[in-house]
C-alpha cells in the first residue's frame, strides 16, 4: 500500500515543485515504485523540471473527467524505470477538478506505487485543497525567510485542521554564510517557529537552477543541494541520517584542521 | 370603554395589538367581533400577521388565527414573531452573565495558534502553546499564554481596562486592551536583525526604553493611565492586579 505526500508551502517560489521532482527522483533511486503528480493546473511545469515535456499526450484534467485511462496518462521518466509522472493540464483551471476526485484518484495509485507524490501549486485555494484531498503526510517547504515562514505556519494550520497525521518540515534554499552573519533565519529559528519535524535542509545552490533548467534533477549527485534531497529521500524511508555539514567546500587547512580536531 | 383589541395595518399586514391582561376566552370573542367589523376594509387577500402586547402559546396563535380566518376573507399566508422585547431581555441577561463570568472563570485551549487562526473567548482564556504571528487571540477577560506570543492579542475586549495579557515569550506584534493599543516597536538598523530581538515597551518606573522582551521570564501587560506596559511578572505586580 503505498503513501501519498503532498509537497506544500503556501507562498509560492520556494521550491516546492524542485523538492518534488528531487525527492520523487531520489526514492525511485533508492529502489521505490513512484510516481509525482502535478496538481497545479493551469501552471504545469513539473513536467519541465523533470525534462519530460514533450512526452505529454494526456494529463489529470484527462483522467479525472474520464477521457483516458491513469495508465494513459502516466509518463515514464527518461532515466528511471520506476518513476511516472503524471502532468497537470495546461489549459484548464483549478475548478476542472475536486478533492473527491483527487482522494479517489490518489486511492486508485496506491495499490500499484510504493510512493504518490502531489506537487501542490501555491495559495490555499481549491488547488491547495485539491492537492491535500487524499494525502497520508505532507512535506511543507519553506525558505528562512520571514514572510515564506508566515505562510508555512499558515499552510501547517490549515493542515492540521484538515487531519494530517504527519507533517516535515524541508528548510530550502539556506545560505549558511548569511546564517552565520546573523542575516538570515537558521534552520533552528525556522524550527522553533513553526514546531513541526525538520526533515532536512537544502542549501542554496546554483546548481539547481542548472539542473532545473536542463530538466535533470540534481539529487544524488555531488552537489550539495544534491546530497541534501538525498538524505530527505532517506529519512522518509525511516534512515537516521545526520544533518549535512552546510559548509562546503573547504581549503586544504581547515580540512587538516579538521582532522586534529578529530583525534 | 378601552378596547382590548387593535387592528394596526401595514403594507403587507396587520398587526393585532391584545390587551395584555384579559382572559383569553374573552379575548377570542373580542377578536371575532373586531375582525368582523372590519372584515370589508380588509378585504380578500393573503396576508402576514403579527401579535403585539401580549404573549401567546402556539395552541393560542393557532385559535386566534382561526378565529380571524373564519370571521373575515383574509388567509394568514405567516405569522411574524414579535421577538423584539424579548431579544433585548435576552442579549441583557447574557451580558450581565458574561460579564460576572469574566471575572473569575475561563478557558483553557491546548496547542498551537498559526497564522491566520483565531481564538475568541467571551471568558478569560488560557492558551497552552505558542501563538505565532498572524494569529490572534480576542478575549473579554485576560489572555494568559503559556509559550511564546508572537501574534496580536486583545484583552478586555469588552472593553474592560484591568485585563491583562500574560506570556511565558512575550513577543506579540500587537497587544491590544480595551481602547488602548501597543505595537512591536520597528526594528532598528543593526547587523544581525534576526538574533537582537530587543523591543522597545515601556518599562513602568525606570522608563528604560529597550529591554529584551525575548527573555524566557513570565511578562505581564497591562494599561497603566493611558498606555499598555510590559513587565517582568513578579510579586509586587501581582498583588497590583485588580479585577
Amino acid at each position: 500500500m503505498g503513501e501519498v505526500i503532498v509537497v506544500t508551502s503556501g507562498k509560492g517560489g520556494v521550491g516546492k515543485t524542485t523538492t518534488t521532482a528531487n525527492v520523487g527522483t531520489g526514492l525511485a533511486k533508492l529502489g521505490k515504485k513512484v510516481v509525482l503528480i502535478d496538481t497545479d493546473i493551469g501552471l504545469r511545469n513539473l513536467d519541465v523540471v523533470m525534462g519530460l515535456e514533450n512526452r505529454i499526450v494526456y494529463n489529470l484534467v484527462d483522467v479525472i473527467e474520464g477521457n483516458c485511462r491513469i495508465k494513459q496518462a502516466l509518463i515514464k521518466d527518461k532515466r528511471l524505470d520506476t518513476l511516472y509522472l503524471l502532468p497537470s493540464a495546461q489549459t484548464k483551471d483549478k475548478s476542472a477538478v475536486n478533492p473527491e476526485q483527487m482522494k479517489k484518484l490518489a486511492e486508485q495509485l496506491k495499490d500499484e506505487f510504493d510512493y504518490i507524490i502531489m506537487d501542490c501549486p501555491a495559495g490555499i485555494e481549491q488547488g491547495f485543497q485539491n492537492a491535500i484531498a487524499g494525502a497520508d503526510s505532507a512535506l511543507v517547504v519553506t525558505t528562512p525567510e520571514v514572510s515564506a515562514v508566515r505562510d508555512a505556519d499558515r499552510i501547517i494550520g490549515l493542515l492540521d485542521a484538515n487531519e494530517m497525521k504527519q507533517i516535515h518540515l524541508i528548510v530550502n534554499r539556506l545560505r549558511n554564510q548569511m546564517v552565520k552573519d546573523n542575516n538570515m533565519l537558521s534552520s533552528d529559528d525556522v524550527v522553533e517557529i513553526l514546531g513541526v519535524d525538520l526533515i532536512g535542509v537544502v542549501p542554496d545552490d546554483e546548481q539547481i537552477i542548472v539542473s532545473t533548467n536542463n530538466g535533470e534533477p540534481l539529487v544524488g549527485t555531488e552537489a550539495l543541494a544534491g546530497q541534501a534531497y538525498m538524505n530527505i529521500c532517506r529519512r522518509l524511508l525511516g534512515e537516521e541520517v545526520e544533518l549535512l555539514d552546510l559548509n562546503g567546500k573547504k581549503g586544504l587547512f581547515s580540512k587538516i584542521g579538521n582532522l586534529f580536531k578529530k583525534n | 370603554m378601552e378596547s382590548t383589541v387593535m387592528i394596526k395595518g401595514s403594507k403587507s399586514g396587520i398587526i393585532l395589538v391584545l390587551d395584555e391582561k384579559l382572559e383569553f376566552s374573552k379575548l377570542q370573542t373580542d377578536v371575532a367581533k373586531k375582525i368582523k367589523e372590519s372584515a370589508k376594509f380588509l378585504g380578500k387577500t393573503h396576508i402576514a400577521l403579527q401579535f403585539q402586547g401580549r404573549t401567546l402559546s402556539d395552541e393560542e396563535v393557532q385559535t386566534l388565527i382561526k378565529i380571524i380566518e373564519d370571521n373575515s376573507r383574509l388567509k394568514i399566508a405567516c405569522v411574524i414573531e414579535d421577538n423584539e422585547k424579548q431579544e433585548e431581555k435576552f442579549k441583557k441577561n447574557l451580558d450581565q452573565a458574561l460579564s460576572k463570568m469574566n471575572d473569575n472563570s475561563g478557558q483553557f485551549y491546548k496547542g498551537n495558534l498559526r497564522s491566520g487562526q483565531v481564538l475568541e473567548s467571551e471568558s478569560s482564556i488560557v492558551v497552552i502553546g505558542d501563538v505565532n504571528a498572524g494569529a490572534k487571540v480576542v478575549s473579554k477577560g485576560n489572555i494568559i499564554i503559556i509559550g511564546n506570543l508572537k501574534g496580536n492579542v486583545f484583552a478586555g475586549a469588552g472593553g474592560n481596562k484591568r485585563a491583562f495579557v500574560l506570556a511565558l515569550g512575550m513577543q506579540p506584534i500587537q497587544i491590544r486592551i480595551a481602547d488602548f493599543i501597543a505595537r512591536a516597536p520597528d526594528k532598528e538598523e543593526t547587523k544581525g536583525i534576526f538574533k537582537d530581538k530587543a523591543s522597545l515597551f515601556y518599562r513602568k518606573k525606570s522608563k528604560k526604553s529597550v529591554q529584551d522582551l525575548s527573555s524566557n521570564e513570565m511578562k505581564i501587560a497591562f494599561v497603566d493611565g493611558e498606555k499598555i506596559m510590559i513587565e517582568p511578572l513578579n510579586k509586587d505586580v501581582l498583588n497590583e492586579i485588580k479585577f
